[in-house]
């Protein structure tokens, strides 16, 4: 296997060109299908392999940068994206972010605070993971009992989901000024709720260390009420503008190994595309489904590194790690294996009606 | 899809997966106590170039004497080529009948 590794005279170390490649297609898959950055699986998985962290984060965040590109073009093309509500979330997460790395700072003057945030984050993932799946079998539930209904999203009526009830509970908040968001079919909603809601995205995020992509999908959806593809386009414009800037802090203060991220990139973009691609086959309980599996498996990473900090053994370590890629790869192949077998479907059915059509004309000749 | 196949792919590329660290590392390496961060290398703030050519010593070069030119270079690159690849992927994925257009935002 060495025949393809490549010396990154950055990071002063020999890496597989393949493995660069396929952490990056799988990050970039899920990027562009979620509406999330990907860091929690590469950083990992670029230190498991032998790379310092400070590069794996900056390294990261560059390849973040690149691939994000071009999966939030194809989400504008599909028109998934509320730019008026990305800008507000982009805005309002750097302030809840900046709060929440400050508590960050103060708690670890007063001791390792490392449990306790790893504890944080495991309780977000599952919990955050368990709801959606709650929220997924009662819709297919009802949808059963429903016969006459052939889409669950018929089930709750307008939006498909049982959060819809935290939607209209908090937009009967009437408190001005009042906002619109014709994009995401959102009408006068107080601004001080979105508000509300970005600060603790962000909050949470620079309080857990992380992205923030895999908070603020649920909580457009959830929420505020967005239809989950737009939710998914309008968090990538997050994404995108966080990880710019992270790509250009990193690369100030040397932590960016460019080689690295540009060989990641051949692979991300490519995966990106794909995943923004099949978005468009994939209908919003079927994605939520799929993104609260991958959270949970997620948290069961982080649940297993708890394991390492707790007993020592270097094993746990090793199998969060291979958990992790091992959610990465499992979610990009079901993703592609959808996109494949739907877009045969339609193909399939568009020729069906096209030689029923013309069977019809020439009966009628 | 069928729930009984997306957990029969999930369970199929989980196996394959534990392969995979063990394919390009070694079994040893993955589980020895070297693994992980201990076996990262040591973070550097100056990169040796005497051994280095052509992009690599240019790369290198700028990443020792203008770290705020090699962050605009990195970010311009990282633009750069995202962008280009991601035209480039969807003109292959409209040649595979993959083109998308605006959806209906529909749950």
């Amino acid at each position: 296997m060495h025949i393809f590794d490549i010396y990154l005279p950055v990071a002063g170390i020999e890496f597989s060109v393949v493995l660069l490649v396929a952490i990056g297609f799988c990050v970039g898959t899920l990027g562009g299908f979620f509406g999330v950055g990907g860091g929690w699986i590469v950083t990992p998985a670029l230190n498991i392999f032998g790379f310092h962290m400070a590069f794996a984060i900056g390294t990261d965040l560059s390849n973040i940068f690149g691939q994000s590109i071009g999966a939030v073009r194809k989400h504008q093309k599909m028109g998934n994206i509320d730019w008026k509500m990305g800008l507000i979330s982009i805005i309002t997460s750097v302030i809840g972010l900046e709060i929440g790395s400050d508590v960050i700072i103060s708690l670890e003057k007063a001791g390792d605070v490392g449990v306790i945030v790893r504890w944080c984050y495991m309780f977000m993932l599952t919990s955050l993971g368990c709801y959606m799946l709650y929220d997924y079998f009662v819709l297919r539930s009802q949808q059963l009992k429903n016969t006459d209904s052939s889409d669950p999203g018929a089930a709750d009526g307008k939006s498909g989901r049982r959060g819809a009830a935290n939607t209209r509970r908090l937009h009967r908040v009437k408190i001005p000024p009042l906002i619109s968001f014709p994009a995401s079919g959102i009408e006068d909603v107080s601004l001080w709720t979105i508000l509300l809601i970005f600060l603790l995205t962000g909050f949470l995020s620079g309080f857990m260390g992380v992205g923030g992509g895999f908070m603020i999908m649920p909580a457009l959806v959830y929420l505020i009420g967005l239809p989950t593809t737009v939710a998914i386009g309008t968090s990538l414009i997050t994404v995108l503008f966080s990880a710019a800037y992270g790509c250009f802090t990193y690369a100030v203060k040397g932590r960016v190994e460019i080689f690295a991220a540009l060989i990641m990139l051949i692979g991300a973009s490519i995966g990106a595309q794909i995943g923004a691609t099949a978005v468009r086959y994939i209908k919003g309980y079927g994605i939520r489904l799929l993104f609260a599996v991958m959270i949970i498996l997620a948290a069961l990473s982080v649940g297993t590194e708890q394991f390492y900090k707790i007993t020592g053994k270097h094993f746990f370590q090793s199998l969060a790690g291979i958990v992790l890629m091992g959610t990465a790869i499992s979610m990009s192949a079901i993703i592609m294996v959808k996109l494949v077998s739907e877009s045969t479907k339609e193909k399939r059915s568009r020729k069906a009606k096209i030689a029923q059509t013309s069977d019809n004309e020439s009966r009628h000749v | 899809m069928s729930t009984t196949r997306a957990l029969v792919i999930l369970l199929v590329s989980l196996s394959f997966t534990c392969v995979i660290p063990v394919v390009f590392t070694g079994y040893n390496e993955v589980c020895s106590s070297e693994a992980g961060s201990e076996q990262s290398t040591e973070f550097r703030n100056k990169v040796d170039t005497s051994k280095l050519s052509g992009i690599e010593y240019l790369i290198a070069d700028m990443y020792n004497n203008d770290r705020v030119l090699y962050a605009v270079v990195v970010t311009l690159v990282m633009a750069t080529l995202g962008t280009g690849m991601a035209f480039l992927t969807d003109l292959v994925l409209k040649a595979l009948g993959l083109e998308v257009s605006r959806i209906s935002h529909k749950e």
